[in-house]
């Protein structure tokens, strides 16, 4: 052979290519790889800026109360920056969830902003300006108000595919629009704060978020929402993976035509499938509309309702990778003030870090297959250099 | 091995492939003269079209030397290949389907013309005379102005090889090209390839259907499971011969068929009409019963009505008018999952369309027809031991070859392998009503006669079956009654024994008197 490749099944290549394509870990450690990717060329861009990455990283971890900053204001401290991320967190992760569970079914729900805002805006001005109702009454009543208004107009959404065959791509951002008009109209001339020109505050009964609650001698506010986003990623991810209603979703996202014929009811589990994804936006909605803050700004849409897309695709589309990666995407989105303002950087920057981020975990796929081949190459090259040696051997004999 | 060789064209020398969990090629060697067909036959998963691949630049061999006109070559790519005059008709074509014959050919190597001497355009009069030209001298009938989506799959085949021609290629290599064609198509194509030899073409033609190398080639190197058995002279080789290497056994050329007992009528079409659509009436008003222990096998060229039909009866297709009756329950307008649950197994025709979930696994694939039932589920909550071991049953039984047993993802495995787990799962049901429509289609000799002899065992143990095939040996073998379609008509029903395959050919092409 004119080109023999040295190979060596000892060797760091060799070593990685088994670490990434390990049949029990490779869910976690392509993500993880792509994650190490991702310091190392963020870091690149810093040092180019002129900046230390290594700042940088810890002022992201500071700003979210993974690690301590240099200075605190008075009453808070690491706790209070940590519940904050929390509060951040929950609705992204439900609004990744509601992606996931309509990505799953085949379909494309760009509406979460849109089903966010309704159920949000809904929930404040029934429960959320209601005086004098206790928080035991009030909290359950949001979020069954999220569940409804978010479920109902999911389903809406799935019925018009169903029965007019309208793409949910098409009808979701008109009706984010409509949405986004519609509640701005009515915020603006019926429940307007004169003076910050967003929607009245809601009661703190009706909050999903307790604020300033003394915890350790900090102020924190501590939300609702994660404990319902975390056991929502469970509850998603039992649905897909155990259940047969699950199953046929899957079916009728993987194979339209196989799920018709295996005689599963297409049209209804597409309305279904939408139905809940909405549930989920809906309840993101009221965790962010009335819990990580407590007003709304007119005719404008959460940008999360756009970010749950890109943290449900880093988590693999997988419930449960979901709670990671909308921790990971959180992370930097909640830290970018305090690093740009301990760096002297744009804001921005953090965004830059967190688009090569998915960059790479988009190409996770690809780092599976490369190492499966190489991993391959070198099997085979093992044969037949035992093979040689026989042969060699074999001709001694002779 | 010694110098190159002026004789051989083509050289691969020790090609060793690998694929995760399986071998492709294992030390396989070939030597192509130029102006020859040589044929490569073996089973599905012997690795004829991954060696091809490498010569046509898809995949780098791990291991081995190409050669090409005795010069040494490392293809990274198509285009490569395509540089040294290699082309490739594959097994699914790629084309636009919107798209002009004559632009589909060009695309790439567009003619360029200025007009005014500075606006770039295309110039298809200059291209659509020279595939004319080609055209005659080849006898390969193309319309260049044709749209590919108005064009049926034989004459989009005919551009594909139009493509390579047009290209300027010389080692031709068709991968399975009569799998998708009519008996009369297979003739066509045959032909076409000696036209192309005696213009001086060499070609490599990957297959597992015999008869066309008996007619065709002119060397023929055989592969089982990913090494090379033999290379043999074709003229003076027989076909038995050729079949029990390809299969590593001795194999029955015809199913060996017991007398029918018929019971009751199973299934009564009656007055049946479908619409597609495009709101063309497609089936016109069929009539017809079957038997418990009776094969029907409807006959007839394909796109007559045949795989509307077997739509309609289980439900994936809407009935326009007429009924149909399974065990003298009407079933016309039962949803899909009712008329299986009543009774009917179906073998669709597009099997990665319809009968399989390419991303799901085997497991999941096996279990369709009854994951919603105990044991397979209860109370809505999966019970996966259950569905893997009834996957594993089916694997055993069925002989279907997977890398990783009951956890494989469809998508990794062949299609012959496909559709015998397909196969495999609806036999299993065990129904009143199996329907085939081309259950062999893409299948090797040795996976024939096992779908054969199940689709026998199923007819005697009582079921009525209804066999839809475009292959008419087929019919022929296994039809206690054959109906044969003809634009949405059946044309003829007679017991098997009265007509012989000239007759049916003949109604096949809708003549009616004798």
């Amino acid at each position: 052979m004119s080109k023999e490749k040295k190979m060596n099944e000892k060797g760091f290549k060799a070593w990685l290519a088994r670490f990434l394509t390990n049949e029990k870990w490779s869910k976690l450690t392509v993500p993880v790889f792509c994650i190490v990717l991702m310091l190392i060329f963020s870091s690149i861009l810093l040092l180019i800026l002129g900046k230390n990455p290594f700042t940088a990283f810890y002022s992201f971890l500071a700003g979210n109360g993974f690690a301590p900053k240099a200075s605190y204001g008075a009453g808070s401290g690491m706790l209070s920056d940590f519940f904050q991320f929390l509060n951040i967190m929950a609705p992204m992760l439900l609004a990744a969830l509601a992606f996931i569970f309509a990505y799953r079914c085949g379909l494309f729900n760009i509406g979460i902003a849109g089903q966010m805002l309704l159920s949000g805006f809904v929930a404040s001005i029934t429960v959320g300006y209601m005086k004098n109702l206790s928080g035991v009454i009030a909290k359950p009543l949001v979020i069954l108000i999220g569940i409804l208004v978010g479920g109902a107009l999911g389903a809406f959404v799935g019925f018009l595919k169903y029965r007019f065959n309208i793409h949910e791509v098409v009808s979701t951002i008109m009706i984010n629009y409509i949405i986004s008009y519609l509640t701005g109209f009515y915020i603006n001339s019926k429940f307007v704060d004169p003076i910050s020109r967003a929607s009245k505050v809601v009661s703190a009964q009706s909050r999903l978020t307790y604020t300033k609650v003394l915890i350790g001698g900090f102020y924190c506010n501590v939300p609702l929402g994660i404990v319902l986003a975390i056991v929502m990623a469970f509850v998603v991810h039992f649905i897909f993976e155990k259940t047969v209603f699950g199953f046929e979703l899957r079916a009728v996202g993987s194979n339209r035509n196989a799920a018709r014929y295996s005689g599963i009811n297409v049209g209804r589990q597409i309305v279904f499938s939408m139905m809940l994804s909405g549930v989920l936006a809906g309840l993101a909605g009221v965790t962010y509309y009335l819990g990580f803050t407590n007003q709304i700004l007119p005719k404008t849409l959460a940008g999360m309702g756009y970010d749950a897309i890109a943290t449900a695709l880093l988590g693999n589309s997988n419930p449960l990778g979901a709670i990671l990666s909308s921790m990971l995407i959180t992370l930097f989105q909640n830290g970018s003030n305090y690093m740009s303002s301990v760096l002297g950087v744009a804001k921005e920057i953090a965004s830059v870090i967190t688009g090569i981020l998915l960059l790479f975990s988009a190409c996770g796929g690809y780092f599976r297959y490369v190492s499966a081949a190489s991993l391959d190459r070198l099997a085979d090259y093992k044969h037949t250099q035992e093979k040689q040696e026989k042969e060699a051997k074999g001709g001694a004999d002779k | 091995m010694g110098a190159n060789n002026e004789e051989y064209i083509v050289e691969m020398r020790h090609i060793t492939k690998r694929f995760p969990g399986i071998i492709a090629n294992d030390d396989v060697t070939i030597q192509v003269k130029k102006g020859e067909i040589y044929a490569l036959l073996g089973e599905n998963g012997a690795g004829k079209s991954t060696l091809m691949s490498m010569l046509y630049g898809l995949y780098e061999p791990d291991h081995g030397e190409i050669y090409v006109r005795g010069e040494k070559v490392e293809f990274k790519s198509p285009a490569e290949a395509a540089a040294k005059n290699i082309g490739m008709v594959h097994q699914h074509f790629k084309l636009v389907d919107n798209y002009t014959v004559g632009e589909n050919i060009v695309l790439g190597i567009e003619p360029m013309k200025k007009a005014l001497g500075i606006f770039p355009y295309v110039d298809m009069k200059e291209a659509n005379e020279k595939i004319r030209t080609l055209s005659k001298e080849y006898g390969l009938e193309v319309n260049p102005t044709d749209l590919i989506s108005d064009i049926n799959v034989s004459i989009r085949q005919r551009v594909e090889i139009m493509k390579m021609l047009y290209r300027e290629a010389e080692i031709l290599i068709f991968d399975e090209p009569t799998a998708i064609l009519t008996p009369q198509e297979v003739e066509y194509l045959l032909k076409i390839m000696l036209e192309l030899r005696k213009g001086g073409k060499t070609i490599i033609l990957i297959t597992h259907k015999i008869e066309e190398i008996k007619k065709v080639a002119d060397r023929c190197a055989i592969l089982r499971r990913g090494r090379l058995i033999d290379i043999l002279d074709v003229p003076t080789t027989s076909t038995q011969e050729m079949a029990n290497l390809m299969v590593g056994r001795n194999v029955e050329l015809s199913a060996v068929k017991s007398e029918p007992h018929f019971g009751g009528v199973v299934l009564s079409v009656k007055d049946l009409s479908v619409r597609n659509e495009e709101k063309v009436q497609v089936v016109k008003g069929i009539s017809f019963d079957v038997r418990a222990g009776e094969i029907f096998a409807i006959a007839g060229v394909s796109g007559n009505g045949q795989v509307e039909l077997a739509d309609a009866i289980t439900g994936l297709e809407k009935i326009e008018s007429g009924s149909v009756t399974l065990l003298g329950k009407e079933i016309t307008n039962e949803s899909i999952r009712t008329r299986t649950e009543s009774g009917i197994s179906y073998i669709p025709e597009d099997r990665q369309k319809f009968g399989i979930f390419m991303d799901f696994s085997l497991r999941d694939n096996m279990a369709i027809r009854r994951y919603y039932k105990e044991p397979f589920s209860k109370k809505g909550i999966f019970n996966f031991a259950e569905s893997e071991a009834y996957a594993n049953n089916v694997i055993d039984n069925y002989d279907v070859r997977s890398g990783q047993g009951a956890k494989t993802i469809m998508r990794s495995m062949s299609g012959g392998n496909q559709q015998k787990a397909i196969v495999g799962r609806e036999i299993e049901e065990h129904t009143p009503l199996i329907i085939f429509v081309q259950p062999t289609r893409g299948l090797d000799m040795g996976a024939i006669e096992n779908v054969h002899k199940q689709i026998l065992q199923e007819r005697d143990r009582g079921a009525a079956i209804v066999l839809i095939s475009l292959e008419l040996e087929e019919v022929m073998n296994l039809a206690d009654t054959i109906g044969v379609i003809y634009n949405g008509q059946l044309l003829k029903i007679a017991d098997a024994g009265t007509l012989t395959s000239q007759d049916v050919g003949r109604y096949m092409m809708g003549v009616t008197e004798a």
